[in-house]
């Protein structure tokens, strides 16, 4: 689903996913996600929340999963020149499409779409960047950038220079923490504790978020779907919206499909869930 | 050799002061296999039959009620017949399609089609069966319910006959009049306005012959096929809850028409919702003749009676209206069906006039959005096509704006003068397209490109090529499914339509017809259907939405706002005249004319 986010028109939503992964000592792109994997999640999860494209930057002709309709990939030039070069490709994959920018690395499997928003609304026309310091650290792959920014990364790449520090003192920078961040009320309601910061890097770190419960969400069944007594709103637990179907007893089909918070219909049953989610399951045959 | 399933020949009827006379009209194969039946047949018959630029209302403005190679075969959905005629409504050609037992019996009189013209002195019915034509003087039917005409009819011509007839509004000219029997409505675009005005009040029918098909035995076999799958998944909707399952899933995503297309949700949509009337209301399930799916849910009424309803007169009567409750839709609903109006026109008028009288247009200060004794009230001006209020709600919400001025044409709900159905066009950009492309106007029947919008195979907010080609698949489907006549609720038991269509047709009629032949034969239904329209008038001009539609965001329930802006619409319109062979004018190459046998 995807949601005006930005005066400046479409946002569009980039994340990194040609790191090493060294820690991790797997791909963190596809690490299992309850059913699907951990960069279907965080691509789709962007997909959600910008109304701009989606880009995958991965490192030259690395593998990845599968991912969400209308998402694109785009490779490095060179390998492991760290986020830097991810930035640098990405912002310069967009720019022609969106003057500002999400930018985000693979393993944030609590990203909320509200998060990207409140920090996608920070970035007024005074800014080149919204630079998070949440949970006390600096958040750079969970931060805004313009997209004009694109030739400054790439000069700075070019020159060696692939600390993003180096970045944030070529631009104006706008740093909100924590309050600042849950001064937005839809954040603060949904994302109390910003978990949507919280990354995976090494296995244990995996298991400690895999082992967390599934995000609560709303449910409701329309129409012939709602026979058997099935009527009026449910709560279930699903990281994706097969998942959630299944808790209640349908499955996505020719027949079948959802709209996600009485928004984009879809059928993907991949689609990643947040907790404060409504989903509607209705009859695909509609009309008449 | 006519095909089977066919007589190869209409009956024109011409009817004359006190007499009706009929002359057959033969039908060719070439004709026949180019067309198939109900609405495409209809709109080879216009053309042929109706003079250009001739007023709808004129005695020589020809009425054609078409029937089909599958009419009277058991083929589950079968007996139905469209009706066609230039709209009052609109000034283009409209087709209705209807169910009943007229539909075999029509058929079974020895003909394909039936096309009426002329007119009568006084109030008359016109009796057709296999030995001929007559006209009956029938004054003691002047302003009496469709269903009591049908009944009066029987008790004075005895049992056999099949009647189609109008209600009090098409005798006094209402624009959206409908034609019932057997409690169905031939509903959309005034073609009980054009019968009323050829001043008959009924049509009766009585079989008196038989027609063959190519292989009964085949025939069956496909019968109890399309039986079987007609009880699965596709048609779950339409047995369980009937279409008025759509209303609270409208409103869910937020594409229910609301307060003349103000807003897209309705609050207080559960209290109308057939979940909710199911099971405090919900007194019966009826099918359509040689139908096994049973769409129909009737409704106990407060104080006694029952009553019909579906998605579109609740809707329309209802949230468009900005009313809740259900007492009033139904009595409203069951007014529309005793003065034989069209619920959507009705409703569409009706919620455009609330709006007026909001903004101080129009002067009824009792005309409130959300107050249904006000409905009702309307309902009966226009009705009794009183002076004032009445007659110009009559004329449907097109030509009212027209009289009451002030911009007030950029808020009626309508396209080519056919008030919009209960599909947000700016939620669901691919009917929007559809909407405002189809001749027949706002229509959700030939275009049913919300199909695709709801599917999630595409983003129904950002209108773009991906929805041209739906709108345009969706049209041709509907083409052929209401032409050969199959009932549109069984589009989702077919995987590879015209594959299974041409398999359908094949037994039933001899030709080795294929997929291919029916996509040729649903391009040149559309086709001929613009030129018809282009004939009379039409321009690129009448291929677009009400200006509301494309200058006001629409705020959904998510928070977000739908926007569907001139440009993106025209943009569209440009898509959909590529794919469809026409130039920047929408008009068709002059080659593409000979295709269409005319």
């Amino acid at each position: 689903m995807q949601v005006s986010t930005h005066s400046d028109g479409p946002a569009a939503g980039i994340v990194l996913a040609g790191g090493r992964s060294s820690r991790m000592g797997e791909s963190k792109a596809t690490l299992e996600w309850h059913g699907s994997t951990l960069l279907r999640r965080t691509a789709g999860l962007l997909a959600r929340a910008v109304d701009g494209a989606v880009v995958v930057v991965r490192a030259p002709g690395q593998p990845l999963p599968a991912l969400p309709a209308g998402v694109e990939v785009v490779d490095d030039p060179v390998e492991g020149l760290g986020p830097m070069q991810g930035i640098a490709s990405g912002l310069a994959a967009v720019a022609d499409r969106a003057q500002v920018a999400f930018v985000c690395s693979t393993d944030l499997p609590f990203l909320h779409p509200a998060y990207v928003r409140r920090v996608l609304a920070a970035l007024d026309s005074d800014v080149d960047v919204v630079l998070p310091h949440a949970h006390g650290h600096r958040q750079p792959l969970a931060a805004a950038y313009r997209t004009a920014l694109a030739p400054v990364v790439a000069g700075l790449v070019a020159d060696g220079q692939l600390k993003l520090a180096m970045l944030f003192d070529h631009c104006r920078v706008h740093r909100t923490d924590d309050a600042g961040l849950l001064a937005d009320p839809r954040l603060g309601a949904l994302d109390p504790t910003l978990d949507s910061v919280l990354n995976v890097n090494e296995p244990d770190d995996y298991r400690a978020a895999r082992a967390r419960p599934e995000p609560e969400i709303t449910v409701q069944r329309y129409g012939a779907l709602a026979s058997n007594g099935r009527r009026g709103p449910e709560t279930v637990r699903a990281a994706t919206l097969g998942a959630a179907a299944a808790a209640v007893g349908l499955a996505l089909d020719r027949h079948v499909v959802a709209a996600l918070n009485g928004d984009q219909i879809t059928r993907d049953a991949e689609m990643p869930l947040v907790v404060g989610d409504m989903v509607a399951f209705l009859s695909a045959d509609a009309g008449g | 050799m006519t095909a089977g399933g066919y007589f190869g020949r209409a009956l024109v009827v011409d009817v004359d002061g006190d007499s009706a006379t009929g002359t057959p009209l033969e039908l060719d194969d070439r004709v026949l296999r180019s067309y198939l039946g109900g609405v495409g047949l209809g709109t080879w018959l216009l053309h042929r039959l109706a003079p250009p630029g001739v007023d709808p209302l004129a005695p020589e403005a020809p009425l054609a009620f078409v029937f089909s190679p599958l009419v009277g075969t058991p083929l589950t959905t079968s007996a139905k017949f469209a009706v066609l005629a230039k709209s009052p409504l609109t000034g283009m050609i409209t087709d209705a399609l209807a169910s009943s037992q007229f539909a075999i019996s029509g058929k079974l009189t020895g003909h394909d089609a039936i096309v009426v013209r002329g007119r009568a002195d006084a109030l008359s019915v016109l009796m057709i069966d296999a030995f001929g034509v007559r006209l009956e003087a029938a004054p003691e039917l002047a302003g009496m319910a469709a269903a009591e005409a049908e009944s009066a009819v029987r008790e004075r011509f005895g049992r056999g006959w099949r009647t189609a007839a109008v209600g009090p509004a098409a005798e006094r000219g209402v624009r959206y009049a409908t034609i019932s029997h057997d409690g169905r409505h031939a509903g959309r675009g005034g073609l009980g306005a054009v019968l009323g005005a050829k001043n008959i009040k009924a049509v009766m029918v009585k079989a008196g012959t038989r027609v063959d098909v190519a292989d009964q035995r085949a025939v069956l076999a496909a019968a109890k096929d399309l039986r079987e799958r007609s009880f699965g998944p596709a048609t779950a909707k339409y047995r369980e809850l009937g279409t008025l399952a759509n209303l609270l899933a409208f409103n869910a995503v937020s594409t229910l028409p609301t307060r003349n297309f103000t807003a897209a949700t309705f609050a207080e949509a559960p209290r109308l919702a057939a979940e909710e009337l199911h099971e405090m209301r919900g007194v019966a399930r009826n099918s359509c003749a040689s139908c096994s799916i049973g769409c129909e849910h009737i409704y106990s009424r407060k104080g006694g009676g029952s009553q019909r309803m579906e998605y579109e007169n609740v809707f329309a009567l209802g949230p468009l209206c900005g009313v809740s409750d259900p007492d009033d839709v139904f009595a409203a609903s069951a007014r529309c069906d005793e003065l034989g109006i069209d619920t959507i026109s009705a409703g569409g008028t009706i919620a455009w006039a609330m709006e007026c009288v909001e903004r101080g247009l129009i002067d009824a200060p009792w005309l409130r959005f959300g107050d249904g004794p006000a409905l009702l009230r309307a309902l009966d001006l226009i009705g009794s096509r009183s002076e004032g209020l009445g007659a110009l709600l009559a004329m449907g919400s097109r030509a009212a704006a027209a009289v009451v001025g002030q911009g007030s044409i950029d808020f009626a709900p309508q396209v080519k003068g056919l008030e919009l159905p209960g599909y947000e066009p700016r939620s669901l950009q691919s009917m929007a397209l559809g909407l405002a492309v189809n001749a027949r106007g706002a229509d959700h029947n030939r275009s049913g490109a919300y199909e695709a919008d709801l599917s999630g195979d595409l983003d129904r907010l950002a209108g773009g090529s991906a929805h041209v080609a739906a709108a345009i698949g969706t049209e041709d489907r509907a083409a052929v499914m209401d032409s050969m006549i199959l009932c549109k609720f069984l589009r989702g038991v077919f995987t590879e339509p015209f594959d299974e269509w041409a398999a359908l047709l094949r037994p039933v009629t001899g030709w080795d017809v294929t997929a291919d032949e029916l996509r040729t034969v649903a391009r040149r239904i559309v086709l001929a259907k613009r030129v018809f329209n282009l004939r009379e008038g039409a321009t690129t001009d009448d291929d677009t939405l009400p200006r509301r539609m494309l200058d006001t965001p629409l705020e959904l329930g998510s928070g977000r706002t739908a926007t569907l802006t001139e440009e993106r619409l025209r943009s569209m319109v440009e898509g959909y005249y590529t794919g469809r062979g026409l130039d920047v004018d929408g008009r068709p190459d002059p080659a593409d004319l000979a295709d269409l046998r005319l």
